[in-house]
């Protein structure tokens, strides 16, 4: 009686782990010996991503795929997180660093918690090269390179196209991503640095990236402030989107009642930029899969490679130009 | 309950030492706070642009439709000792397979939004059908199997609109979230109408009874002749699609499903509207009325959060002071000790504890 359920828990611990080596030994057994023939090695990679979470995120792990490809030379195993869970993101990077793969790309889902690990894949002789996310605290000795849009410069654009919108100030309201993210933080600084003074912030509160939630949000914060809002500067496309058709609900008229700020850049908000329900979109391109093929094959090298790259980005502010950008856009 | 009911007086005797009544009472004690700072908070007037009412009361009963359907089926399902922890994400299933099928669609129409709530249903019913035939017939137990359902769920939503979020346009799909009925809000009426029915349903019959007997203790219930196969299949069907109905008055009130996000931790939601509303997570005596009070009161929190503009970074900490104090405040223990205070007489109320 006393030893089934003991053993049956051994036996389960057992199964999940042959099950987590056999796929690991597939994915690995994949490559190499498949095209050994080619008198080519493939680089391997090792890609700790977020996995699906907007169209933002979509575009650009698309992008890393489809830039580290065969024909190019690499072997990309890509291991999206389970639900924006870090341990799981921990999981795929130390399973990486076993299997002795060349480089590992790591965006990482929170942006503390990586010391220890970045540690191993040091000794490991591993360049790791950040996509996207940071980490923090910022130790540019534990990884290769940092490769993203510059978050706080973007956010300072539109804070600098708000304060040319609104010389006389009015009140502002910022919907933020889920707190503590690096990329919230980053938003929030370069807003906070460049805005007027004479602009008032009447509240910041997270909508989780949401659309949804976004809606909900702002239909309660309308109405606190007796529609009161004329600026909306919110951090994803999504949640921007979520504003509008709340401030639609209310009777009022995005783009002239309340003008709305969005980052990102993706096809559905440039569609709205272009219908003029939203203001002012600022992109953060997502389709930087070249420079990290660059970075990844210095690294390899031995060469010396920058611990920042910034991908440049562009803005939108008016309907003619999001008219134009729509038809190659991308993501 | 036990004496003869003689109007509001006996309502209010009973709804006193109901275990929900704390949740009431923070129900109130909110609203208020929110009236002291905007003493028209309660108003609602007509929107002069849109022709709807609107006021803070609407947005309230609007946000807590999801809510409530969720913890409606939450309630049923810990009733009988299981927990369905799948609910979010049969919601973002839903929610997928409605939009991607009037995306496909296309033409906005009636036809196709009714196609599409049928086509979502279905789904989230088979999805609650492979709940309860684990739960029932395997004899898994309900959280990892329903944290399984968690998981695939996700996914599979995720395959159905290829990791993207995906939008739509039909104006009656819209305004099932958006529009008003009588100056109500559509979606609470449906929810209400939706609850209503459930509960005549295992109240009325002997549904609710058999559901809790097998919550309270399954082997007698066994040797009284209820056979707990069809009961449990039955709770994790209309669990499922209780959510499947959220799914989709979330997703219709953007129009758009955002497969990360639709119905995320939902399931939290759920459980915690369940607890506030008086019914043990061991499983036996359950109360819809509390479950809906408590998906009342956390559409309420969450409003009055954003309507006291409290930085982003303390809410989780406000949320989670207001509901430790009502669930402190509904402890048998806490609770025996007001009533020696007052130095009854009566004994305090035992509820069916098991386990």
């Amino acid at each position: 009686m006393f030893k089934a359920p003991r053993f049956r828990s051994i036996a389960g611990l057992a199964l999940v782990g042959a099950v987590a080596l056999s796929l690991s030994a597939c994915s690995a057994s994949g490559g190499g010996d498949d095209k050994a023939g080619d008198g080519k090695d493939l680089t391997t990679i090792g890609f700790v991503a977020v996995g699906p979470e907007g169209g933002w995120r979509t575009a650009n792990e698309k992008n890393i795929q489809d830039s580290f490809s065969e024909e190019n030379g690499f072997e990309l195993k890509y291991a999206p997180a389970t639900n924006g869970d870090q341990n799981s993101q921990i999981t795929a990077f130390t399973s990486f660093i076993d299997e002795d793969v060349d480089a590992i790309l790591l965006s990482a889902t929170e942006a503390t918690g990586w010391e220890s690990i970045l540690e191993r894949a040091k000794e490991a002789e591993i360049p790791v090269v950040l996509l996207d996310r940071g980490i923090e605290p910022n130790d540019t000795k534990l990884y290769t390179s940092h490769i993203a849009p510059d978050n706080v410069g973007i956010s300072a654009s539109a804070a600098e196209w708000a304060n040319e919108q609104f010389p006389d100030g009015g009140n502002y309201v910022v919907l933020e991503g889920p707190p503590g993210l690096s990329v919230v933080n980053d938003r929030n600084k370069g807003w906070d640095e460049k805005i007027d003074s004479k602009l008032t912030k009447l509240e910041s509160q997270s909508a989780n990236w949401s659309t949804e939630e976004a809606k909900s949000v702002f239909e309660t914060i309308l109405k606190a402030n007796n529609n009161n809002v004329q600026l909306v500067f919110a951090q994803n496309d999504e949640m921007g989107l979520g504003a509008a058709l709340a401030v639609e609900e209310a009777g009022l008229k995005p783009g002239t009642d309340v003008k709305i700020i969005t980052i990102d850049g993706t096809k559905a908000a440039l569609e709205a930029l272009a219908a003029g329900r939203l203001s002012f979109v600022a992109e953060y391109n997502p389709l930087f899969g070249d420079t990290a093929i660059d970075v990844v094959n210095k690294a390899i090298a031995g060469d010396k490679v920058e611990s920042d790259i910034v991908v440049p980005s562009v803005t939108f502010d008016s309907p003619e130009a999001a008219t134009t950008a729509l038809p190659d856009r991308k993501y | 309950m036990s004496n003869p009911p003689s109007g509001a007086a006996s309502f209010v005797k009973t709804s006193v030492k109901q275990p929900y009544i704390w949740a009431i009472a923070a129900l109130v004690l909110l609203l208020i706070i929110n009236l002291i700072k905007d003493p028209s908070y309660l108003g609602i007037s007509v929107n002069a642009v849109t022709g709807d009412l609107s006021g803070n009361l609407i947005d309230i009963l609007r946000a807590s439709a999801p809510i409530m359907m969720i913890a409606v089926g939450m309630t049923l399902v810990i009733a009988t000792r299981g927990i369905d922890l799948s609910v979010g994400s049969v919601m973002a299933v839903s929610g997928a397979v409605s939009m991607e099928f009037m995306h496909d669609a296309g033409d906005g129409s009636l036809g196709s939004a009714l196609m599409a709530i049928a086509l979502a249903l279905g789904i989230s019913a088979f999805l609650g059908l492979i709940n309860g035939v684990l739960v029932s017939i395997v004899g898994l137990q309900p959280f990892i199997t329903t944290l399984i359902m968690m998981l695939a769920g996700r996914g599979l939503a995720k395959v159905i609109t290829s990791g993207q979020n995906t939008s739509a346009s039909n104006e009656f799909f819209r305004w099932i979230a958006n529009g008003t009925v009588l100056g109500f809000p559509v979606v609470f009426v449906i929810g209400a109408v939706i609850v209503a029915l459930v509960a005549l349903l295992v109240r009325r019959s002997a549904l609710g009874l058999m559901i809790e007997s097998i919550g309270i203790n399954p082997k007698a219930a066994r040797m009284a002749g209820i056979r707990p196969v069809g009961l449990l299949i039955f709770v994790y069907i209309l669990s499922a699609v209780l959510a499947g109905v959220a799914g989709i008055f979330s997703t219709a009130s953007v129009m758009t499903v955002e497969v990360a996000k639709t119905g995320f931790s939902s399931e939290m939601d759920a459980i915690l509207a369940v607890v506030i509303g008086g019914t043990s997570l061991a499983g036996g005596k359950f109360s819809l009325t509390g479950s809906v009070i408590g998906a009342l009161l956390i559409a309420t929190l969450d409003k009055t959060i954003v309507f006291l503009a409290i930085p982003s970074s303390a809410t989780p900490a406000f949320k989670a002071i207001v509901i430790v104090a009502i669930c402190l405040l509904q402890s048998q223990r806490v609770r025996a000790l007001f009533s020696q205070r007052r130095a009854r007489t009566s004994t305090p109320r035992k509820e069916a504890v098991s386990a």
